[in-house]
């Protein structure tokens, strides 16, 4: 049976890793080799790194780096931030990483993604999906104004065949009080792909509650890895007392 | 030396770092006088079956990799579409001929309510006549299409996905997986060492 796979999301500014509340807030937290070394050597499912100035700053990916923090894994590993041309995916895919995570470039250019789909293959374009709440409608955080419905957005998506989404609740964001179930369930029914969820994690029975509501996919986290001591291996280990399918 | 196949799709640098990591002796090549030298053959792929053709032939590699795997019998390691393309025919985007050393097709799995990609780590399970390589059984996959041989024998190990569906063929020479080796960690490493030891 396939297993609820368990995520560490690893945010970077382009010299360390950072976390941010709320996307806001960027605070340092550390090394983004050694991070990586330790996820290996702890055997996480996958990790999805993702330099969040990129965009923002217009500037690429440092792949030097990027390659030394793959250089440290043996599982499948999801780079993100600033990819806007073929050859930053191309340059991404040659040194190792299995898919790319496209957020700004998503919004402004669907034929892009509909190109690199046919050209890369849908099972290596992953879609962001940063969620605001707005009067109980779902908005994409970045799009412009603020003001494209999440739906419209998922729907265009799914039309050019990705592989995968990471959907984030921003307001969850860092806030360690867990999950936005009900946004989580709600874009699980919006598709057919893959999710990652992602926004909120603060301790291990955070993951027990969403695998337990009707959403339908991976999870993952990244303050409960850097503020608690809670490892990805304890969180699995409290998902298979509770009969959840996970690979310890 | 393994010869790692270039053919322009495909995930080269994870496949070296494991053959690295793990001390086997390998290059990524093209090169029909490399091959030629090579021990054993590694293919391996992530992209579409119809464009995986193309760039094989248009390298002339179908013909290279049909003279030293199905003439002079070379160790084979197919891996994802490197698996896929050894049979006879795939369907993405349109139907393709493929090496056709296996026979049977490459389908699209059939979903009513699963996600597709199949996509994470799921269990393998052994077919009788084939023995359990002392490894732990989870293997990364991500695939949208899957191998249907027309021989069962064929056959190493299934995965469950709504339905039982092959994750690895072994025929003389040849082995191939649905699953990254390459992507697994430890149960990927040991697969990878038992198959090229002494290569």
């Amino acid at each position: 049976m396939l297993k609820v796979r368990v995520i560490p999301i690893l945010t970077f500014n382009g010299l360390s890793l950072v976390k941010t509340k709320q996307f806001k807030l960027p605070r340092i937290v550390g090394n983004p080799i050694q991070s990586a070394r330790v996820f290996n050597s702890r055997n996480v499912d996958e990790l999805v790194f993702i330099d969040i100035m990129a965009s923002k700053m217009k500037r690429k990916i440092n792949l030097n780096l990027v390659e030394n923090v793959i250089e440290e894994c043996f599982m499948p590993v999801t780079i993100g931030g600033g990819i806007s041309s073929f050859e930053d995916i191309s340059n991404l895919l040659k040194i190792g990483a299995d898919k790319v995570l496209i957020k700004t470039k998503a919004l402004n250019d669907i034929n892009f993604i509909r190109d690199a789909v046919n050209y890369f293959g849908s099972q290596c374009i992953s879609i962001s999906v940063d969620v605001q709440i707005d009067k109980k409608k779902y908005f994409i955080q970045g799009s412009k104004n603020n003001n494209l419905v999440m739906e419209d957005f998922i729907c265009e998506m799914n039309k050019c065949d990705v592989g995968e989404y990471v959907i984030n609740c921003v307001s969850h964001d860092g806030c360690m009080k867990g999950y936005d179930i009900k946004l989580l369930e709600y874009s699980s029914l919006l598709t057919q792909k893959p999710i990652i969820a992602v926004g909120g994690a603060g301790n291990p029975d955070h993951f027990i509650q969403l695998i337990n509501s009707n959403f339908y996919g991976a999870i993952g986290a990244s303050s409960i890895f850097h503020f608690t001591q809670y490892t990805p291996n304890d969180i699995k280990n409290l998902m298979k007392k509770n009969n959840i399918q996970v690979r310890v | 030396m393994v010869a790692i196949i270039d053919y322009g799709l495909g995930n080269l640098a994870s496949v070296q770092k494991s053959l690295n990591y793990l001390g086997i002796k390998n290059t990524i090549t093209n090169n029909v006088y490399t091959i030629n030298k090579s021990s054993s053959i590694l293919l391996p792929g992530v992209g579409s079956y119809a464009q995986g053709m193309k760039n094989l032939k248009e390298k002339k590699l179908d013909l290279i990799l049909k003279k030293e795997v199905i003439d002079n019998k070379k160790k084979f390691l197919g891996i994802c579409l490197g698996m896929q393309l050894i049979f006879e025919k795939g369907y993405e985007p349109e139907p393709t001929r493929g090496l056709g050393w296996i026979k049977g097709e490459v389908k699209k799995i059939k979903s009513n309510n699963l996600r597709i990609p199949h996509l994470g780590w799921n269990n393998i399970c052994f077919n009788g006549n084939f023995k359990e390589d002392n490894i732990n059984c989870n293997f990364y996959f991500i695939h949208s299409f899957h191998v249907i041989p027309k021989n069962k024998k064929v056959i190493e190990s299934y995965f469950n996905y709504g339905q039982k569906m092959v994750a690895s063929v072994r025929k003389k020479n040849i082995y191939a997986t649905q699953f990254h080796p390459e992507k697994s960690q430890e149960s990927g490493l040991t697969l990878l060492k038992n198959f090229f030891q002494n290569a």
